[in-house]
């Protein structure tokens, strides 16, 4: 460990650390645009200047390596007058945008300018006009006059994905980001570039205009669309009162988790975790060959208990069919095999998901399911045939991961209409499977809910809901937890408190493994 | 004064291998490969105060030095033959005229160092010399004085010519790395410096052409001799470029510390016909100007420093009383635009926000305060960019202010306000 | 004037490549050879370099952007680069440029429509001493004054 000094605090950083990374882990911001933690330092922007006693000249904190007492101030007049000359530069050719620009209230820029007291440019030649509404990829606008070539954006492309769709042409003040011939940027990743950029360049075609930054909670949650389980953070807009539908989701982001995503996260996960947001079931719908009257959850779930009881008297749970989701938490699939198969015997049971897709060298993997690990912990087969467990049932409880993954039923949907029991689905996105079945309740999404998802390197990650259900929709766990008491199992959790917390905790009691890193 | 580089009859063409053998040529090499270890090369050159003449003057030996001493990866040396720096065109008449001078500095070079491969990065310009260059390599490697085994003493060295393509920032020697490496010129992030980490990774010597073709006659008279030519802390001869308002603008091989008024008013002849001194610029366009009251300084690096300025490229730029002082601070900041490599925030910005503000003024259009606001945008700049570029495009901007404020003023119109 | 790289040219662009421990370092010389053939950079050319030096057609675009003596549209048959530095300016550059632009009755950044001149202003040529000073192609021509510029023109075919 080398010990130094940061604005007269002791501060103890491993060998090797930039003065930059040093500040951060002491608490110290250091400004800065083109730094990024995942790329080595590229020292371009300059705002990190910092005074080190000793050196003539100010040096950046991004790629100085702390030494064995070296004084570091990185407040002082020299370093001010530095950093406001950068931002005042940058300034100079940037367009007042903020008005119009999404990045306004999330910006380096403007953060930065608003903290040194940059209020009134003092550039008064003219600007370049340069191109601002340049689509890059399908969900991509570059706005060259606010670009500050940090070269963030070109180096993702370079040092992540490997692609290098952007590059810099030209020079000095003419030097601008841009595309080959205008191929656009169509990789797995690009949402990143939105992210990665510190001002409003690029920007997110489904975010724009939408809404402003300092309306939106970032929440902790975790990507349900494969088996890395990339952490997210939700950006949560908690609604403006008496205004209809302005509560929700607005976007997802990458949360750093070194173990598990880097810094980013995929396309399929950013913007297929917009889908589920906005597709979803929200209302308890039964046919005629439902419970009579009134949707409710009461009669439903008594329906569907009465179902069951029925089998089981005539000694026909054989036919009872249960399909599960590798998107139920482990909370739920632990209840899931306590009601269905400890505690009714069913034997017809498989699982419904998207299908495998190709993996690719970055975060990507084949199970587009974020919690089969968990599942097959909890000795559930994942990969059981689903037309087996399907063909000659005559009752259905089916948890659904819409909207893919109960594709082979809704195409060939003949094992479903010749049931002629009971059949339930519990979704919490429309699976196309609604008017096969006689009751659709509906489940809370992956951002409604809390629980605990192992993903494909055995980690296990808890998360919490990001806000609470919409329209009637509940967690799995508690449809679970009412049923079970509904059909009156034994189990001391289907007679105590309604909750996750005792639901976790059981599953920890009796399974051990969900407690730490697996494997 | 002995000629030593130039070395050539008025009206001559480019020396050629027998004529270059003629006068002694590949002796020196022969002298530093048979009868000195390579130690004994870096003492000399290090003894001779030889200081690198493409313009920052960072001494060589001690540069050399610098290469750690490991097997393994192989050494490179880069000659920067980029020659971008306005007012300066001495090596294009080493690498036209005289070429197997550098090429023996080379192997000298190389043999100190322990290189076997050098490139020559020659401005795409230049290209008429290159392919001379190359022919003259051709001519060596045949005979013996360049490739497999020198002069039969068993050292290799090879000499690839590489051409650059319009880029003054590539003159900077790790701009000149990314350029040779086929990228853009960006500048690299020092530390790691290139003699640990240069070309593909490996370590590297970067020259300037004058600086290795000093090094034949320093090794023939020995480091002694070559200081006693020079000054103290500065040996040898340096090719003064004059250029500008003077009768006879040429190249004058003088000693280090050579007397600018000597330089321009003997040498060069003086001023055109009808026109007066009225300021220099000394050592090629980055260096900060002097008044006509000025010029009595000793031109090395270290006189030129202490009046303010530098010798830099030694390019002198000679400017008469009919030039506007606006007139020349227009061409250093339009330059200075034209060249930033927009990597870095203040270079970027403030090279195009110094032309910006200066056109305007060349265009009539000044305002009050204007000058000031100037002076403020390069106070911005310096000391804060990635390359030493930035203070290149500061320093003379500063000084032109300082010394020639009243007269910049003139271009204001008094009845303007500040915007 | 083509657009794609013959098959000598990838030939020599081949060889050359090997030279150096990575290909893309063949970047600047092949693009010189190609300009030299070609007239100048098309985007098909750019992707036949890409391809033999083991890069993106992005990296060689980048380079051909950056430098100033790559060209991505032909130039004339005769580039006339003149000099606006200093020492060219103080020994009446600016004249010289008028005087071009006045005979070829184009201005800098053009074309004449037959062809056969460009006239563009360059940065320090390294020819100060011969200033003013201009460079046609590769050929560099020095204390020049307006006399000197109608006859230079007039021996040019």
């Amino acid at each position: 460990m080398v010990r130094l000094c940061i604005d007269g605090r002791p501060v103890e950083a491993p060998e090797g650390t930039t003065v930059l990374q040093a500040s951060k882990s002491a608490g110290i911001r250091i400004p800065h645009f083109c730094h990024h933690p995942a790329f080595p330092p590229e020292g371009s922007c300059r705002i990190c200047l910092v005074a080190i006693e000793g050196l003539p000249k100010l040096e950046l904190a991004c790629s100085t390596v702390v030494r064995e007492g070296m004084k570091v101030t990185t407040e002082c007049a020299n370093v001010r007058a530095a950093r406001r000359a950068v931002l005042e530069f940058l300034l100079a050719e940037h367009p007042l945008d903020c008005p119009i620009c999404d990045k306004a209230g999330d910006c380096k820029l403007q953060d930065y300018s608003q903290e040194h007291g940059l209020t009134e440019n003092a550039f008064s030649e003219i600007k370049e006009k340069r191109a601002k509404l340049v689509p890059i990829g399908d969900k991509l606008l570059l706005d060259r006059e606010r670009c500050i070539l940090c070269s963030r954006c070109v180096r993702f492309l370079t040092r992540v994905t490997g692609t290098r769709e952007l590059g810099i042409f030209r020079r000095g003040i003419m030097a601008e980001v841009d595309l080959y011939e205008g191929e656009p940027i169509r990789n797995n990743y690009s949402g990143n570039l939105a992210d990665v950029c510190p001002v409003g360049a690029i920007t997110d075609v489904e975010f724009r205009f939408r809404t402003r930054p300092w309306f939106l909670q970032e929440k902790p949650t975790l990507c349900p669309l494969c088996s890395r389980g990339c952490n997210l953070w939700a950006d949560y807009h908690p609604g403006f009162p008496r205004v209809a539908d302005s509560a929700g989701i607005f976007r997802f982001r990458p949360r750093p988790n070194e173990a598990v995503n880097g810094h980013w996260i995929c396309d399929i996960g950013r913007y297929g975790a917009m889908a589920l947001v906005r597709n979803r079931v929200r209302e308890i719908q039964w046919t005629n060959r439902g419970p009579r009257g009134f949707p409710n959850w009461e009669k439903a779930l008594a329906f569907g208990a009465a179902g069951i009881h029925e089998l089981r008297q005539s000694g026909r749970i054989g036919q009872a069919a249960l399909l599960l989701s590798a998107r139920l938490t482990a909370e739920e699939l632990y209840l899931a095999r306590k009601i269905f198969v400890d505690g009714l015997g069913f034997v017809r049971i498989a699982f419904t998901d998207p299908a495998e897709g190709p993996d690719d060298a970055i975060l990507l993997r084949r199970e587009r399911a974020p919690n089969a690990r968990g599942a097959r912990m909890l000795g559930f087969d994942t990969k059981a045939g689903l037309s087996a467990a399907v063909s000659g049932a005559s009752t259905l409880w089916i948890f659904g991961a819409g909207p893919a993954g109960l594709d082979s039923l809704r195409d060939a949907p003949g094992p479903l209409q010749q049931a002629a029991g009971v059949k339930i689905l519990i979704a919490a996105h429309p699976t196309g499977l609604e008017p096969l079945v006689d009751v659709v309740l509906p489940a809370a999404s992956v951002f409604e809910k809390g629980g605990t998802y192992v993903n494909t390197d055995g980690l296990v990650q808890a998360f919490e809901p990001v806000h609470p259900p919409c329209g009637e929709a509940r967690p799995e766990w508690r449809i679970l937890l009412d049923l079970g008491a509904a059909l009156g199992l034994p189990g001391e959790i289907f007679k105590g408190p309604a909750d996750l917390i005792s639901v976790s905790r059981a599953l920890r009691i009796e399974h051990p493994e969900f407690l730490g890193e697996v494997g | 004064m002995p000629s030593r580089l130039l070395d050539l009859e008025p009206g001559a063409g480019p020396r050629g291998l027998a004529a270059y053998r003629e006068r002694g040529g590949y002796s020196a090499a022969r002298k530093a490969l048979s009868s000195m270890t390579p130690a004994d090369v870096r003492e000399e050159v290090k003894k001779a105060r030889l200081r690198g003449r493409g313009g920052a003057g960072f001494p060589a030996g001690i540069k050399w030095s610098f290469v750690p001493q490991e097997e393994g990866r192989p050494v490179y040396l880069c000659v920067n033959a980029d020659e971008g720096e306005p007012g300066t065109f001495k090596d294009k008449y080493i690498l036209g005229h005289n070429p197997h001078l550098l090429l023996e500095g080379i192997v000298i070079a190389g043999y100190a160092v322990g290189i076997h491969s050098a490139y020559v990065y020659i401005r795409g310009e230049y290209e008429l010399i290159a392919r001379r260059l190359e022919d003259a390599i051709v001519e060596a490697t045949a005979c013996g004085f360049l490739g497999a085994d020198i002069q039969g003493t068993g050292f290799a060295l090879d000499v690839a010519v590489h051409r650059g393509a319009g880029a003054y920032v590539c003159g900077e020697e790790t701009a000149l790395l990314e350029s040779l490496e086929g990228k853009r010129g960006w500048p690299r992030l020092k530390p790691p410096f290139p003699a640990v980490v240069g070309l593909f990774s490996s370590p590297t010597v970067i020259n300037n052409v004058e600086t290795l073709a000093n090094l034949p006659g320093l090794i023939r008279d020995g480091s002694a001799a070559f200081l006693a030519l020079g000054c103290p802390q500065d040996g040898g001869t340096r090719l003064f470029g004059v250029s500008g308002a003077v009768v006879k603008p040429g190249l004058f091989e003088l000693s280090v510390g050579a007397s600018l008024r000597e330089i321009i008013f003997q040498h060069a002849g003086g001023m055109l016909p009808g026109k007066m001194l009225k300021a220099v610029i000394p050592g090629g366009l980055s260096s900060p100007i002097l008044k006509a009251d000025e010029i009595d300084v000793a031109m090395d690096f270290d006189s030129l420093a202490a009046s303010g300025s530098m010798l830099g490229s030694a390019g002198i730029i000679v400017i008469g009383d009919d030039t506007p002082i606006l007139r020349v601070l227009d061409r250093i900041v339009k330059f200075y635009a034209h060249e930033s490599c927009g990597q870095c925030t203040p270079c970027r910005l403030g090279t195009a926000w110094m032309a910006k503000l200066v056109r305007r003024l060349s265009a009539g259009e000044g305002r009050q305060g204007d000058v000031t606001e100037l002076e403020r945008v390069a106070s911005m700049i310096r000391g804060r960019t990635l390359c030493p570029l930035g203070d290149a495009a500061v320093l003379p901007v500063l000084a032109v202010v300082s010394k020639f404020r009243d007269e910049l003023e003139t271009s204001i119109p008094p009845e303007s306000r500040r915007a | 004037m083509s657009t794609v790289l013959s098959s000598g040219l990838k030939d020599r662009i081949a060889a050359l490549a090997v030279r150096y421990p990575r290909k893309q370092a063949a970047l600047l010389p092949a693009l010189h050879w190609i300009q030299d053939e070609n007239g100048f950079i098309a985007p098909e050319a750019e992707r036949d370099l890409a391809a033999l030096l083991e890069i993106k057609p992005i990296q060689v675009r980048e380079a051909v952007a950056f430098y100033t003596m790559f060209h991505r549209r032909p130039m004339g048959r005769y580039h006339v680069q003149v000099c606006d530095n200093l020492s060219c300016d103080i020994r009446g550059g600016a004249t010289v440029l008028a005087r071009l632009q006045e005979r070829l009755g184009i201005g800098p950044g053009e074309t004449t429509a037959d062809g056969k001149f460009t006239l563009t202003t360059v940065e320090c040529l390294g020819a100060c001493e011969k200033a003013p000073c201009l460079m046609i192609n590769f050929d560099y021509h020095g204390s020049l004054d307006p006399d000197r510029v109608d006859r230079l023109l007039e021996s040019l075919e």
